[in-house]
């Protein structure tokens, strides 16, 4: 299945996807309702977009008392369905990536959904960062951009300037 | 009975970038904006502000009606009887004091190109060379080192590149769709080097990041150049073939050793020495991209050709991945310079900023206000504005609507009763970048794209309608012979060997270049044919022919009353210039600007972040929220403050009486200041 993954290398935290992401879950642009994350540490230059990896073995799924979460047979995206989600936290607790939030207005968690397929942060990510791709696509991405560079040091050794 | 929905491709406007969109329509009205994947510039993928437009065709402030000013009030009016009473008022300020007395002012608002050119050809067939714009500080300032050094403002291929220059440039907030271009060359081994006293948003991943204090890029420039020559690793056969004056450049930039460099800018030799490395490593393969952010500055044009000189030397002019000059799309010119030649009439600041005049026929923003107070050089009674917001942009605010309110008659096009509309003596609705049908070119794709025009509101005139109306009206008709904006197409399109009906059955674009290749530049459009790294041009007009680097006054002539510099200017991703704040869903995450101050500074003054801070220059006063950034987003004594916002406004802070020296910038960006907490800070 395909999922939204992102490259730390080139991404410039512009969160573009975290307000596209709060547009279309919540038609406003409160990056805090937004369901990927963008972290920011300007002393060590890292941006890192996260949201929710989808993962075979999805432990909020496996530990939601109420059964609200399933998986999507179309996407195989892991979705919540807040008319059963009695709000108790657990998936919370389950996701090692922090990639489920709690909306506390309505009482319900809350991650990403993939957009039924065509997700909205993907689209919105104007550096070309966030793929929505198998996870295996995104590997042979960044070897081959590894190989560029690569390619670069061996071309300077071998009289480039 | 109520029309399906419908998606028309088309492209946004939002910013200069014009991605392709899909909009969606139900019984005509715009409800949801997306990429259009198959337009070649942005492949599907959109920015926030794109989406935006949905908010602002629909916004319940949209004027729909035109409005005349009584006293304190507006009367909406019928559209014929609005042109009808300022055409007779124009011909009585014309018949009195000349047709000089009248203005156009074309603002961002409204795009570039064609629309830019509508303004500039009815002023002309009107009979005055008043023709202004936002372009008294945006874009000119680099489009005149270009055309010093280079004679013109090439192709920057960033996609090819093997390293790529953002300098003074941050597009994943200028122009989010041009960083998707540097994110493919850098998967193919591109290095980014981000020159910016901020760690801006695209320096934050950059290979370096280059931080010299604000306004000394001049010194930085020449400090490469200097390591470029005295390590021998420059284009020879380029010099020797296609440059004028490097011995005199070389001779000068000796002066700037890497002691020299780190005196003036800041950048330790190291850094220096590291840039210099990835320049050359990068054979010539070199995306230099000179941002806007140079040209705020009392040195910038100086600075830019310094810059830009670079591109010479590491023979990046005609490579690919370096900057190329493409052939444009031959479109036919809408401006009447040829016909109606009216230079001898004085155009505005074109005395004290001839370059700027010579350049681009652009009149001086600042000359013009101060015009319009004193009525020198002669009297200055009328402006028809366009898409412009100078009560917010232009600097000197408070001046701006000083000057604007004593004009005998001031008409404003626009969507919104802005700032600058609220002082008009007529405001008209101006029709949205969606409800007109405009050709776009995107030169550095060699794309051309017709856009849809959807959406038309009754009353609401699209920039040609509005100029010929007017024209029309004035005796000018016989240059607006074209019946709509369809017609006008044709006839632009005419020598582009396309038609308009094949723009219309293409919407996602057309391919009208070919892909870049290595070529030898044969003759660059400069007067010696030459890339100038020094102008006999400029010394004939009593300028310097080197571009010497002149160390801004903060630093030159320091006064202890403003021990700070700021910098205004620095992009948002939300806003476009002073657009967009009436968006309820973007002011309710984003209400104001922060001053953005070095923890130090912050600290030094007990300031947090939050508080809010009394910024002031020799301008004015502003209270702003402090923005405490990491102490590597910002050197120490420098400030940033974002315009455009009504409430914390950046404009009342800058100067509108010092100027960079040839392009006639105003100073925005080297500012002298001082810092307190405000009365009452919390």
């Amino acid at each position: 299945m395909r999922i939204v993954v992102g490259d730390p290398e080139y991404c410039v935290a512009c969160r573009d996807c975290a307000y596209a992401c709060a547009f279309a879950h919540g038609g406003g642009f409160d990056r805090e309702s937004s369901r990927i994350a963008v972290s920011f540490s300007p002393e060590d230059r890292v941006c890192l977009p996260l949201t929710c990896m989808h993962c075979a073995e999805a432990w909020c799924m496996e530990v939601c008392p109420a059964a609200a979460i399933s998986r999507d047979p179309e996407t195989g995206a892991v979705v919540i369905h807040e008319e059963r989600c009695a709000g108790c936290k657990m998936c919370l607790l389950a996701c090692p990536l922090g990639a489920v939030s709690f909306d506390a207005a309505a009482g319900v968690a809350r991650k990403c959904d993939l957009c039924g397929g065509d997700p909205a942060c993907v689209r919105s990510c104007t550096v070309d960062v966030l793929q929505y791709c198998e996870p295996g696509e995104m590997a042979d991405a960044r070897r081959e951009s590894l190989e560029a560079k690569l390619r670069a040091v061996y071309r300077k050794g071998e009289g480039g300037s | 009975m109520e029309a399906p929905p419908q998606t028309v491709q088309t492209l946004c406007r939002m910013c200069d970038d014009r991605c392709g969109i899909d909009v969606r329509l139900e019984d005509g009205r715009v409800v949801d904006i997306t990429g259009n994947p198959a337009h070649p510039w942005n492949l599907g993928r959109l920015c926030v502000k794109a989406r935006a437009a949905v908010d602002t065709v629909n916004h319940p402030d949209r004027l729909l009606r035109p409005l005349k000013r009584h006293g304190d009030d507006w009367e909406e009016i019928p559209l014929e009887r609005a042109l009808d009473e300022i055409a007779e008022r124009l011909r009585a300020i014309i018949e009195k004091d000349g047709a000089r007395s009248v203005s156009v002012w074309k603002g961002e608002a409204i795009g570039f190109a064609q629309q830019e050119d509508l303004a500039r050809r009815f002023i002309h067939a009107i009979g005055s060379p008043n023709y202004l714009s936002n372009d008294s500080m945006c874009w000119v300032g680099r489009f005149t080192g270009y055309k010093l050094v280079l004679g013109a403002w090439p192709n920057v291929d960033i996609e090819n590149a093997r390293c790529v220059v953002m300098w003074g440039a941050n597009p994943p907030h200028s122009r989010p769709n041009l960083t998707q271009r540097i994110t493919k060359a850098r998967r193919r081994g591109a290095t980014l080097v981000a020159v910016d006293p901020r760690l801006s948003a695209v320096a934050r991943r950059a290979d370096l990041h280059v931080a010299p204090l604000p306004g000394t890029d001049g010194a930085l420039a020449l400090g490469l150049f200097r390591e470029l020559v005295e390590s021998g690793s420059y284009d020879r056969s380029l010099v020797e073939r296609a440059t004028v004056g490097f011995d005199d450049l070389a001779g000068y930039a000796r002066e700037f050793t890497p002691d020299v460099v780190e005196r003036e800018t800041g950048i330790p030799p190291a850094t220096l020495s590291e840039m210099a490395r990835l320049l050359r490593a990068a054979d010539g393969r070199v995306a230099l991209y000179p941002g806007n952010g140079l040209e705020h500055h009392e040195n910038g044009v100086d600075n830019i050709r310094a810059i830009l000189s670079l591109n010479a030397l590491l023979g990046a002019l005609g490579k690919v991945g370096g900057s190329l000059f493409a052939p444009p799309l031959p479109l036919r010119d809408l401006t009447l310079y040829d016909e109606r030649p009216l230079a001898t009439l004085e155009p505005l600041g074109a005395d004290r900023f001839p370059v700027l005049y010579e350049v681009r026929r652009e009149c001086h923003t600042m000359t013009a206000l101060n015009g319009i107070l004193t009525g020198r050089p002669y009297p200055l009674r009328a402006m028809l504005l366009a898409g412009a917001n100078p009560a917010l942009t232009n600097p000197n605010s408070e001046k701006v609507v000083r000057a604007l309110s004593a004009l005998e008659l001031f008409v404003v096009r626009d969507l919104f009763m802005t700032e600058t509309a609220a002082l008009a003596d007529y405001v008209l609705p101006a029709a949205s970048f969606l409800e007109r049908s405009e050709i776009h070119t995107h030169h550095e794709i060699g794309v051309v794209t017709l856009t849809a025009g959807v959406g038309r509101q009754p009353e609401v005139q699209t920039e040609y309608e509005f100029w010929r109306d007017l024209a029309r009206r004035l005796g000018a008709g016989e240059y607006f012979p074209w019946e709509d904006d369809g017609e006008l197409n044709r006839w632009l399109l005419e020598p582009a060997g396309v038609t308009l009906e094949h723009l219309e059955a293409h919407p996602e674009g057309v391919v009208y270049g070919s892909p870049p290749v290595d070529a030898e530049i044969e003759r660059f459009p400069t007067p010696s044919g030459k890339v100038e790294f020094v102008s006999t041009h400029l010394a004939e007009l009593g300028y310097d022919a080197l571009p010497k680097y002149r160390r801004p006054a903060y630093i030159e002539t320091p006064d202890p009353a403003y021990p700070f510099v700021l910098m205004t200017g620095a992009r948002s991703l939300l806003f476009g210039h002073s657009r967009s704040h009436n968006i309820s869903r973007f002011a309710e995450e984003a209400p104001a600007p922060g001053l953005e101050m070095h923890p130090d500074d912050a600290s030094v003054l007990g300031l947090a972040d939050g508080d809010t801070a009394r910024v002031t220059t020799r301008i004015g006063s502003v209270d702003a929220p402090v923005r405490v950034v990491a102490t590597n987003e910002l050197p120490r004594h420098c400030l940033q403050l974002t315009h455009g916002w009504a409430g914390v406004n950046a404009n009342a802070l800058t100067h509108d009486d010092r100027f960079d020296r040839i392009s006639g910038f105003p100073l925005m960006k080297s500012v002298e200041a001082r810092v307190e907490p405000a009365g009452g800070a919390g």
